[in-house]
């Protein structure tokens, strides 16, 4: 059984169509212009109980509309969401119990209060029975290393302890679900690291289902094996982690160490099965993806215009896959 | 010089910016105007009350009083448009860790929160001031000769200032309390206290109203002038409002100072 | 459930009291209210005696007795809201596991569990420095309370309605102002209501604020005699229900619709 089933999701919003300068802004306020916009357009996902996923796509592509529709924040225009059996926005309260999110760096936590001050209060909204409070709270607090930010007021961390507190606070009532938009934002690598690994164990023994909302690409890498890619409300790519990276991370960029150049050699390779990229005084860059040559072919033709002394090759990271598809390479 | 019209200059973005960003509240911002002139109207009626039971409150008649009320919603008007973002340094700037941001750039951080505010229900303030400024000054056969009016436009400008410099003071109570602005609303509502004649005080409130928190300059003495009660006393006020904006400045550079080497 | 508001009550009044210096501001901003009023009666009363029907010692009391009672009749909620919507963190309060009324009933709880020692104090504080009469007598007094303690719902519910509307509008700065300015025209806290012109008490009548202010303190003062407390009483009740009911329809719309900050 499915914990999560979206299906023929849509939503549209309507703006108030800004006009620009001074007069503009005194004509809206009273004879507003309104258009509407597709935010989220005809999606379908299913995710199974414990599943990883990164939920992926550009500024405006429609993320976190998405969220906020699964949580129940937002009732669609039309489609249907059904998280754990319930509509989430018809039944949300007891949706709430279900779920756990972190939206950015917007904290829960009582900001005058010491932080466990507000995991108390956690516990008694979701009626956490006792022995279940405190072996979380051990545990966390040590993956999270929380003992020296426990009494303090929340106000007095820094952004990275905040955050760890905040997912700590998140995951406490043991969520089936959890969705985390942006948790990593803003944070230091270390400190992303801590909370990487810290949703990778939870989800291992607790098989909590995580969606992952992110810029930064490494969360996706490090934590989820599954990827949903979205644009401009559509998804164009939703599968295993590996298989996207196989299917459209086929390009290798080497990098190669040619001396005693005689000539410019961008000119006159430019109808081979490899892309030059870069071109120096004694190096080159180049681009090329396994289906088509290999290397040791390209250091053959290359060895016709100097001295090969080093090669240096790298195999694309989702990153640089994401950037490629962002530029306009069509993929459905 | 050079320092001072380029601050100027800043500022002037800052509050544009402000003024746009207003407008996209704007429904909340139409209830606000309405609610501030209800609040005022509200005012109105204590003092309309009040003189349905006595005929003068220590001599002031009643339209006298109300000459007085509208004066001192002209200049409060004028400090809510200038520096209504003092209330926000504790619950807005420093809560959500914007005051960080504002510590970067490259103008004195109390030009960049005072430039922030955008206050329009000032405009309820001010013309309801105006309006009840002139037709009590009609009322009262006062002639409205080009001179009183500078007079009035200066000495409410300068009333805002020694409001303003009051304000900035307590707002230094952000940098301790993220309830500040109930700080410095506390003292802020003491003008109420010289919306009336302030011989009905005992002693120790007309000394606190005249030296310490001088809210009497701000409307009673001006209007004393106006009404040629009591001409000299007003034109002192510009000296107080420059000694209290020194005094501000450095009390709020110490604060800062305090807060930066804290941390908090 | 009870139990759940309770504990978000005493966070909500744990977070006052981090700050003791919150307890003596605001009952100082108690009294700085009360200086004006006092002062412009004592005028009055020097020349003509009598105002209202009331007597100087009375017309303090009744002025000490508002700005104690201001703070529980009109704070609340609505600075927490307005926060919340602007900073986003509605988005947080909505997914909590108790509905987001109990929840900012709760918070409401906290708040009036500040307001309460903030009225004592400050009537204690004003009977230092003026003569105030003591309670008519004890049934009047529990009366006294018993209005009081059934206007927090009223007050409660009012906020929800203007809580739900800034889902709309993203800000209910402007209609939070209103709504203090509404309660202090129509409660009798800048006045006596018998001091009004008629057509004025007629509506003040009908609407629920006068309960706020003006009828507790003639029940403290003995101005009303326990058996017209009948009729208050069923009209707060009604009052609680309509608007209940308007807060819940409100709210059930808003939530239907609501975009937040940012999408």
């Amino acid at each position: 059984m499915p914990i999560i089933e979206v299906k023929n999701l849509l939503k549209k919003y309507k703006i108030i169509e800004k006009e620009p300068g001074m007069i503009g802004y005194f004509k809206n306020l009273i004879h507003p212009k309104y258009k509407e916009f597709t935010a989220v357009n005809n999606i379908n996902i299913t995710i199974e109980p414990g599943e990883l996923v990164g939920y992926i796509g550009e500024n405006g592509a429609g993320k976190s509309t998405t969220i906020k529709m699964l949580t129940g924040l937002l009732t669609p225009t039309s489609g249907q969401v059904i998280i754990d059996g319930l509509v989430p926005y018809e039944k949300r309260i007891e949706n709430n119990k279900k779920i756990g999110a972190v939206f950015g760096q917007k904290t829960q936590l009582w900001w005058d209060l010491p932080v466990i001050e507000s995991f108390r209060l956690i516990k008694k909204m979701y009626k956490i029975p006792e022995n279940e409070y405190r072996k979380n709270l051990k545990k966390f607090t040590e993956l999270l290393q929380l003992e020296e930010l426990l009494e303090k007021q929340v106000k007095n961390l820094s952004l990275g302890q905040k955050m760890r507190c905040e997912i700590a606070a998140t995951f406490l009532h043991n969520p089936k679900i959890v969705y985390l938009d942006e948790p990593t934002i803003g944070l230091d690598v270390l400190v992303k690291e801590n909370i990487r690994k810290f949703i990778k164990d939870i989800n291992k023994e607790k098989n909590t289902t995580v969606i992952l909302t992110t810029h930064d690409l490494k969360d996706i890498e490090d934590v989820c094996d599954r990827i949903i890619l979205l644009d401009k409300g559509q998804i164009i790519y939703d599968g295993e982690k590996q298989k996207f990276k196989d299917t459209f991370g086929n390009s290798i960029t080497a990098e190669i160490l040619l001396k005693n150049k005689k000539e410019n050699i961008t000119q006159k390779l430019y109808d081979e099965d490899f892309e030059i990229i870069e071109e120096n005084e004694d190096n080159i860059k180049i681009k090329f993806s396994h289906d088509k040559t290999t290397i040791v072919k390209i250091v053959q033709i290359l060895s016709n215009y100097g001295d090969i002394e080093d090669i240096h090759m790298k195999e694309a990271e989702l990153e640089d896959i994401l950037k490629e598809i962002y530029r306009g390479v069509k993929i459905c | 010089m050079n320092n001072i019209i380029h601050n100027a200059k800043l500022y002037l973005s800052f509050l544009s910016a402000s003024l746009k960003e207003m407008l996209i509240y704007r429904l909340d911002c139409i209830a606000g105007m309405i609610s501030q002139l209800v609040t005022q109207l509200v005012e109105v009626i204590f003092i309309w009350i009040t003189f349905q039971n006595t005929d003068n409150l220590a001599g002031w008649r009643f339209e006298q009083s109300l000459l007085l009320y509208g004066v001192m919603l002209i200049s409060i008007g004028i400090v809510d448009f200038c520096f209504d973002e003092l209330y926000e340094i504790g619950p807005k700037y420093i809560r959500n860790g914007d005051f960080d941001k504002i510590l970067l750039r490259p103008v004195h951080p109390l030009i960049s929160i005072i430039g922030a505010s955008n206050e329009f229900t000032c405009l309820g303030y001010l013309a309801l001031g105006l309006f009840i400024t002139i037709s009590m000054l009609i009322k009262l056969a006062i002639p409205i000769t080009f001179f009183l009016i500078i007079k009035i436009i200066f000495f409410s400008i300068i009333g805002a200032m020694i409001i303003g410099a009051i304000n900035t003071i307590f707002s230094i109570a952000s940098f301790w309390t993220y309830k500040s602005n109930e700080v410095i609303w506390t003292f802020f509502r003491m003008y109420t206290f010289t919306e009336y004649p302030i011989d009905i005080y005992n002693k120790f409130i007309k000394f606190l109203i005249t030296y310490i928190l001088p809210f009497a300059f701000v409307a009673y003495y001006p209007t004393m002038n106006y009404l040629g009660i009591d001409k000299y006393m007003t034109y002192l006020s510009p000296l107080i409002a420059i000694i209290f904006w020194i005094i501000a400045i450095k009390i709020w550079n110490w604060a800062l100072k305090r807060y930066r080497s804290t941390g908090n | 459930m009870l139990k759940t508001m309770l504990e978000l009550g005493k966070i909500h009044f744990k977070e006052y009291t981090i700050y003791k210096s919150n307890f003596y501001l605001f009952t100082l901003n108690r009294l700085v209210e009360v200086i004006v009023y006092i002062f412009v009666w004592q005028a009055i009363y020097n020349q003509t005696g009598n105002a209202g029907g009331f007597s100087i010692e009375q017309m303090i009391t009744y002025y000490i007795l508002v700005v104690s009672l201001s703070s529980i009749a009109t704070w609340g909620i609505n600075e927490d809201m307005s926060h919340a919507i602007k900073s986003g963190k509605i988005n947080k309060e909505l997914l909590s596991p108790i509905s987001y009324f109990k929840y900012y009933f709760g918070i409401y709880l906290g708040e009036i569990g500040f307001a309460i020692p903030v009225s004592l104090a400050t009537f204690i504080l004003c009977s230092i420095f003026w003569k105030v009469a003591m309670p008519a007598n004890l049934i009047n007094f529990i009366l006294f309370l018993l209005v009081i303690i059934l206007i927090l719902p009223i007050s409660f519910f009012i906020q929800m309605i203007i809580g739900t509307v800034g889902f709309y509008t993203n800000s209910i700065w402007g209609m939070q102002i209103l709504r203090k300015s509404v309660i202090s025209m129509f409660s009798g806290l800048i006045a006596p209501l018998t001091l009004f012109p008629v057509w004025f008490q007629k509506i003040a009548n009908i609407l629920p604020f006068k309960e706020f202010i003006y009828t507790p303190i003639n029940i403290y003062l003995g101005r009303i005699e326990p058996n017209e407390i009948w009729i208050i009483i069923a009209k707060l009740l009604a009052w609680i229900t309509i608007l209940y009911l308007i807060a819940k329809i409100f709210f059930n719309n808003a939530v239907k619709k609501i975009t937040i900050n940012g999408g």
